[in-house]
Order: structure tokens, then C-alpha cells, then sequence
């Protein structure tokens, strides 16, 4: 294949070249939005979520997975999930996640003595929802990390995580490989699978 | 979906009762003032004569009013200082047509008021005041027996006024009326209008949230307050002077920058004239014109000054020492380049705006801006006689506001600008310096290109409309318009209820005086006062307009290159304002009434 010259010519006609013309269609389109837009019914197809009004609630639109603030669940004798594997806290990038584990005294798992997210190191990719086995981390609460005065306070404790946390009814450490046999009504989204 | 254009419910009934009630009553006010009073046969135009001690011979002419000839048989001068007061010209008996003036003037000695130094016995150049009455005695000339005698009386008057009351006292009120009540509410208001109208024009929502909580309603007139909320967070910010920096230009350049912005407010006028004590009466344009000179009223300008517009070039260029001492004092490369750029870009631009406006003198002959207007409003506007100039000075004008398309100097998207290292206040001068030059360069738009104060087509004159269709056609324009854009802003937007209810109701009371004239011819005979007002709002409504278009402009045109901006000036404005310049001057000799008298 031979390299050859391509030539682009740029056409400049007597209206480019004074602008005016030009200049008068883009002011009739910009216009013509703005008059839409402030007398009108807006833009069709265009419609802004207003965040921040006092009416409106950020829930209400966020995607179902979105990924807010971390949150820990309760098993359903209200105490925490977590077994302390710390699959979360390896996984992590932003390697934010501090676990120290303590002893159940259940004779079956451990648990978290400590567990700690240091929000402002976070990088929100939800990573540690994906390793838990045991569905004790979520990132499903919808709401933003909010600006905080000092950095302590984006460092949230196993108590900060647990308020805003729910009973969760997932069997404990998962159901194995077997799971959607054994217990089919319990993920609506695989119905009789 | 669209729950933010979810409708507003209704007005509650007792506000927009009371609204409507206040805006009743000058309705009734306006419609009820009395109009002309008829009932003798002739008036005098101006209504009043006021002698200055350099003004020794005025001029005033009966007018005939009724539909009879009328003979005028004498003159009388009466009241305790007739004795310093003549008739000069016009004096002898003569008959004046229906509708027709007979013209008389009217000497006054002025030594009689001087005081004279009771020691040295000479003339002490302090005069005091002096008045008398003009009585002309009128027959209706129509039938030889049924004449009646009639007289109409002219009050003349003598002052001296002091520099002081003269100038000074009347110079500061209206400074205060103009930059209090329009330059800098409005520059503010432009500062929050940059955002919310780009916002209009690129389908966002722009700032909306600053607002008053009033007795547990939360009022937010589409976010207007951020007015408030930007002018304390200047005001509040940590003002940072860098170590190194000049110290004495570095505090003295954002005054540069704002103060001749302000100053140059000086020459425009915002209006025709004010005429003391006669707020409530119908005036003619004789009336006006004497207080336009400044005899018992003051003309709507700040400084009435024959070099207004060099005036203006003079001011307006030390803007640009502003600009670039910010960049050089800064000790700062960026802001020094900014600086550089900025002073270049003024001063090519400044020869271009220049020239672009000598056509527009050339047709009018004039340099004063008051004069300049009427001279408008006596031919055509100059957008009609200088369409070339106009878009030359438009062009210029955004170049000197230093706004995109031009705006090299700060570059606010990406390039660094003059005032980089400044903060707080500082700062803030050269932002709100900025948006006073934009309400300046409207102003001067409209003064020189379109007009001024003054309505189009001759409709308006100094005692009203120039006859009742004119009324008829304006008020029910204006009316439909404000209907129109209060009742869209009220569907348009929850936070606009207020102004919506306003601007509906005012744009109603608008179409009640049509109807109002439609009935009844009203429209030709308003008292003065109102219209000083419909002067000044039709002045007011061109500025703001200009001022958004140049809001439009900046949102829609991408920057040029720094080449392609010393192009544009040197190579496309500066040539063909000499062009414009070169052709008007042919067409006005050539077409010019008076022309024979050159060789
Ligand atoms: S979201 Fe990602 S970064 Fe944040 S804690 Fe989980 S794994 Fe770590
Ligand atoms: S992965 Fe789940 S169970 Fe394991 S430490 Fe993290 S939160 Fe606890």
C-alpha cells in the first residue's frame, strides 16, 4: 500500500467568513433554549433530578444498586453477621477496612471485635459487598458519606455500621452451591429455579 | 416525571386581593389626574418663563387652542418687579389662526436684581430672585359684536441659583437615584442572571436555592438572593495579599478597574428633563427644554457636559491601566501575561470603538449624549442611519468588557487571568467592575444607537402619547407581554409565584389603559411626572435588554485565538470603521440640507 496525500479543503464562503450569519443562528438556537426553558416547558426530554430540594429524597431515584454509605447486618437474634473472615477487608483496594476478631463463644465462627471503615480512604467499588459470604458488609443504605469537620468522623466503628443496619435473613454462611435447589423462594429474582 | 414543573397551587385570595388594591389605586391616580384645563382659549408654551442672569431674552408663544381666530390686543406686565421685565419682540397687535403661534420674547434687565456694595457703590454680581406675570389680553375675533375680552397671565421669574443648588445638589440626587437604584442593582443582579441564564440556555436548572425564610415559608424568587449570599461571601473571605507583590499598585488596581466603570455613568442620560413643581402637570416640550438647560429643573444626566462622549473615552480607558497593573503588580507570570493580553487586546479595541462612533456623530452633529438622543428622536435612531456602526461598537464594546468571545485577559475556562492572585473583595471589584462595564456599554448602545429614553416613531412626546392610537397600540402591547411572560413564569416555575401574580396584574392594569384610552382618547395629555417615569423605564427596559443580549452572546460564541483577535481588530473592525466613516461622511454632505455653504 502506498502512502499518499489526502487533501481537505475547508470550505469558507463570504457568509463564514464575516461571521454575522453564523453568529445569528447560534444566538437563535441558544434562544430559543433559553425561552423553552424559562417560559416554557422546558426541554422535552430533559428532566433534572433536583437534588438537594427539601422535597425531594435522593432514595426515591437512586438505582437499587447504588452504592452508599457501608452498613453491617444483624442475624435475626440481633447480634452482628460478620464472622471476621476478613475476605473484605483483603479484597479492598483502598485497603480502608480494619477487622480484629474476637471469639463467639458458639464453638462455630468468630466475630468481629473491631471493625472499622475509614470512609475518606474508601474508593466506593464496592468490592467488600461482592467477597462477604455472609452478607454482613452492604453498601445498598443510598446515602452519600456526609461532609464531616474533622476526618475522624468519616471513620465509622462496628457501632456507627450497625445503626444502620437490618436483620438480615440470609442463611448463615450461605447455602453452598446448592443454594438455589434447596431454598427457592428465598431470592425472588430466580423464582422456582 | 417533571415534578419541578409541577404546577404552583393557587395564589392564596387576601395577598393577591391587597396587590391588587395598591395596584388599583395608582391606576385611579393615573387615570384621575386632571388633564389639560381647557377653558381658556390660548396657553403659553413653556407655561412658565425662568430668566437666568446669563440668559437676558427669552422666547414663549401663544398657542390657540379654540376653534376661532383670536386677535391679541396687549400686554401687561404686572406683580411687584415688572418694572425689570420687557417685551422685546413681538409685541404688537395681531390676529393668530386656530392652532396657530404667535411668538413673543421677553427681555429682563438683570440689574435690577443685582445687589450693589453699599461702601464702593459697585456691582456685586449677587443676584436675588424676582417675579412677574405676562398678561396677554385676548378677543375672540370670530364675530364683530359677541367678542369677549379675555387675558391668559404667564408667570415670569428671575433667579440666580448657586453652584450649589444649581449643580451640586441635583448632581449627587441623581447620582445616588442612577447608581443606587439601577447601575448597581442591576450589575448585581447580572452577576446571578450570568448563571441562571446559562443555565436557561444549556437546560440545566443554575442556581436556585439562596433564598429568606419569612413567617415559615421559605421564599426563593428562582435563587435572586444569591445576590446576597455572594456579595457577604466576598466581603467575608480571607483577603490574601502575596508576599512579593507591589504593594501600593497591587491595592490601587482593582479601584482602577472599578471606579472610571462607575464614572463614565456620568454622561449617560436617563431621561429628558425634571421640571421642579410641576410634577402633576401636562408640560409641552417647550416646558421641558427650558429645564433641560437647567432654568427651574434639571436634566436627567448626570453631567451634561459638551465633550460627553471624549469624556467618556477619556475615563473609560484608564480601565485598562486597571487591568494591566492587576497582572504586573501581582509578581506572578500568569497574571502578568493576563495583564499583557489585556492591556493589547483594550487599547486595539479602543481605536476601533473609537472610530465606529464618529459616523453616528457625523449624522447627529453632536457630542453631547443629550443631545445626541433628541437629535434621534428628531430623525431616526442611529441603528436606522448607522446600522454598520452599531455592529462595529456592539463588537468592540463586548471586547472591551473583556467577555467571551474576548475574553483573553482572565480566560476564566482555562487560561489564567490578570486578577489570579487576587481574593475576597479585591477580587470581587474586578468581578463586579466587569458587569458594571457590560450595564455601561448597554447604556451607551442605547443612547447612541437606539435612541435613549425615547420611544420609536415619534409616539411619545413630553406631554404624552402623540395621539391616543399610539397609547392605545402601546399599553395593549406592553400589557399582552407582561401578561404573557407572568402567567409562563407562574406555570413555569413553583418559585416565581410572586413575581408571576406582579407581573400579571401590572401587565393587566396595562390593558385596562388601553381600554381605558379606547373609550376615552385618554393617553395624549399625562401629567409630567408620569412621563419622566415612562422615560426612564423605557430607558431602563432597552439597557436591560442589551445587557441580556450580551449575556446571550457570551453564551453562545466559543473564544478566538489571541491571533485571530488582533485579526478581528485591526484587520476587520478597525477597517471598516474607517469605511463607515469615510461613507457617512460622503452621504451626509452630499445629502445634508445646508450643504451649499461649503466651497
Ligand atoms: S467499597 Fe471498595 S474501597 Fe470501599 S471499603 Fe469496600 S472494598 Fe474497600
Ligand atoms: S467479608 Fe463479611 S464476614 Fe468477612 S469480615 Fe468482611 S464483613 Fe465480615
Amino acid at each position: 500500500m502506498t502512502i499518499g496525500v489526502k487533501e481537505v479543503k475547508l470550505e469558507r464562503t463570504a457568509a463564514d467568513q464575516i461571521f454575522l450569519p453564523a453568529i445569528l443562528e447560534g444566538l437563535v438556537t441558544t434562544a430559543r433554549h433559553f425561552f423553552r426553558n424559562t417560559f416554557g416547558k422546558g426541554q422535552p426530554g430533559i428532566d433534572t433530578i433536583r437534588y438537594g430540594e427539601p422535597d425531594v429524597r435522593t432514595e426515591d431515584y437512586y438505582p437499587d444498586r447504588y452504592r452508599g454509605v457501608h452498613r453491617l447486618m444483624y442475624r435475626e437474634d440481633g447480634t452482628v453477621r460478620c464472622v471476621a473472615c476478613m475476605c473484605c477487608s483483603t479484597v479492598c483496594p483502598a485497603k480502608c477496612i480494619y477487622i480484629e476478631a474476637e471469639d463467639r463463644h458458639d464453638d462455630e465462627e468468630k466475630a468481629p471485635r473491631l471493625f472499622v471503615i475509614d470512609e475518606l480512604k474508601c474508593v466506593v467499588c464496592g468490592l467488600c459487598v461482592e467477597a462477604c459470604p455472609c452478607d454482613a458488609i452492604r453498601m445498598d443504605t443510598k446515602t452519600h458519606m456526609t461532609a464531616v469537620e474533622t476526618r475522624e468522623e468519616a471513620v465509622l466503628s462496628k457501632i456507627d455500621l450497625l445503626k444502620r443496619g437490618a436483620p438480615s435473613v440470609a442463611v448463615q454462611g450461605g447455602l453452598g452451591p446448592d443454594y438455589r435447589k434447596l431454598q427457592p423462594d428465598r431470592d425472588p429474582r430466580f423464582p422456582g429455579a | 416525571m417533571s415534578h419541578h414543573l409541577r404546577p404552583t397551587t393557587a395564589p392564596r385570595p387576601d395577598r393577591t386581593a391587597t396587590l391588587l388594591a395598591v395596584l388599583l389605586s395608582i391606576l385611579a391616580f393615573v387615570v384621575g389626574t386632571p388633564a389639560h384645563a381647557a377653558d381658556a382659549p390660548a396657553h403659553f408654551e413653556p407655561k412658565r418663563l425662568v430668566f437666568h442672569p446669563d440668559t437676558e431674552q427669552l422666547e414663549v408663544e401663544v398657542v390657540n387652542d379654540g376653534p376661532a381666530p383670536l386677535r391679541i390686543d396687549g400686554f401687561e406686565l404686572t406683580g411687584p418687579e415688572r418694572h425689570a421685565f420687557a417685551v422685546a419682540e413681538g409685541g404688537d397687535a395681531t390676529t393668530v389662526p386656530p392652532g396657530g403661534r404667535h411668538r413673543i420674547a421677553l427681555r429682563v434687565e438683570r440689574g435690577a436684581f443685582e445687589a450693589i456694595d453699599e461702601a464702593t457703590g459697585r456691582r456685586t454680581g449677587k443676584f436675588r430672585e424676582g417675579r412677574a406675570r405676562l398678561r396677554v389680553k385676548l378677543r375672540e375675533a370670530a364675530g364683530a359684536g359677541s367678542a369677549t375680552d379675555q387675558a391668559i397671565g404667564l408667570p415670569l421669574r428671575f433667579e440666580a441659583p448657586s453652584w450649589v443648588s444649581a449643580y451640586l445638589v441635583p448632581a449627587v440626587v441623581k447620582v445616588l437615584v442612577l447608581v443606587m437604584l439601577f447601575v448597581m442593582p442591576l450589575a448585581s443582579l447580572l452577576t446571578w442572571l450570568e448563571r441562571k441564564q446559562s443555565a436557561m440556555m444549556q437546560d440545566r436548572v443554575g442556581p436556585n436555592m439562596a433564598g429568606v425564610t419569612i413567617l415559615g415559608k421559605r421564599i426563593r424568587v428562582w435563587g435572586l438572593l444569591h445576590i446576597a449570599a455572594d456579595g457577604l461571601k466576598m466581603l467575608f473571605k480571607e483577603d490574601l495579599v502575596p508576599a512579593r507583590v507591589h504593594k501600593a499598585l497591587y491595592n490601587l488596581a482593582p479601584f482602577l478597574a472599578f471606579v472610571p466603570a462607575l464614572a463614565v455613568f456620568a454622561i449617560v442620560p436617563f431621561g429628558d428633563a425634571l421640571c421642579y413643581g410641576q410634577l402633576g402637570e401636562v408640560l409641552s416640550q417647550a416646558d421641558v427644554d427650558q429645564c433641560a438647560a437647567g432654568r427651574g429643573g434639571t436634566p436627567l444626566q448626570v453631567a451634561q457636559i459638551d465633550v460627553g462622549l471624549l469624556f467618556y473615552f477619556a475615563i473609560a480607558s484608564l480601565a485598562s491601566y486597571g487591568t494591566t497593573l492587576a497582572g504586573w503588580a501581582s509578581y506572578n507570570k500568569w497574571a502578568m501575561l493576563g495583564g499583557l493580553r489585556a492591556s493589547a487586546q483594550m487599547i486595539s479595541y479602543e481605536v476601533a470603538i473609537g472610530l465606529s462612533i464618529v459616523g453616528a456623530l457625523l449624522c447627529y452633529g453632536t457630542l453631547e449624549p443629550h443631545a445626541l438622543v433628541k437629535a434621534q428622536s428628531e430623525t431616526y435612531w442611529g441603528i436606522v442611519l448607522q446600522p454598520l456602526g452599531f455592529l462595529l461598537f456592539f463588537a468592540a464594546a463586548m471586547a472591551e468588557t473583556k467577555r467571551t468571545p474576548f475574553d483573553l485577559p482572565e480566560g476564566e475556562s482555562e487560561i489564567v487571568g490578570y486578577f489570579l492572585e487576587y481574593s475576597g473583595m479585591r477580587f470581587g471589584l474586578f468581578f463586579l467592575g466587569e458587569f458594571v462595564e457590560i450595564v455601561f456599554m448597554s447604556a451607551m448602545v442605547a443612547t447612541l444607537f437606539l435612541g435613549g429614553w425615547t420611544l420609536p416613531l415619534d409616539m411619545f412626546g413630553a406631554s404624552g402619547f402623540t395621539s391616543p392610537l399610539w397609547a392605545q397600540l402601546f399599553f395593549a402591547g406592553a400589557g399582552a407581554l407582561l401578561v404573557l411572560v407572568g402567567v409562563s413564569a407562574l406555570r413555569a416555575s413553583p418559585h416565581a409565584e410572586i413575581v408571576g401574580i406582579v407581573l400579571t396584574l401590572i401587565g393587566a392594569i396595562h390593558l385596562a389603559l388601553s381600554a381605558w384610552s379606547i373609550f376615552t382618547g385618554w393617553g395624549t395629555a399625562l401629567p409630567h411626572g408620569l412621563v419622566i417615569v415612562v422615560g426612564m423605564v423605557t430607558w431602563g427596559v432597552k439597557v436591560a435588554l442589551l445587557c441580556w443580549l450580551q449575556l446571550l452572546v457570551r453564551w453562545t460564541l466559543p473564544r478566538f485565538r489571541y491571533d485571530q483577535l488582533m485579526k478581528l481588530g485591526w484587520r476587520g473592525l478597525l477597517p471598516l470603521a474607517i469605511a463607515n466613516v469615510v461613507l457617512t461622511a460622503v452621504a451626509v454632505y452630499f445629502l445634508m440640507p445646508g450643504k451649499d455653504f461649503l466651497p
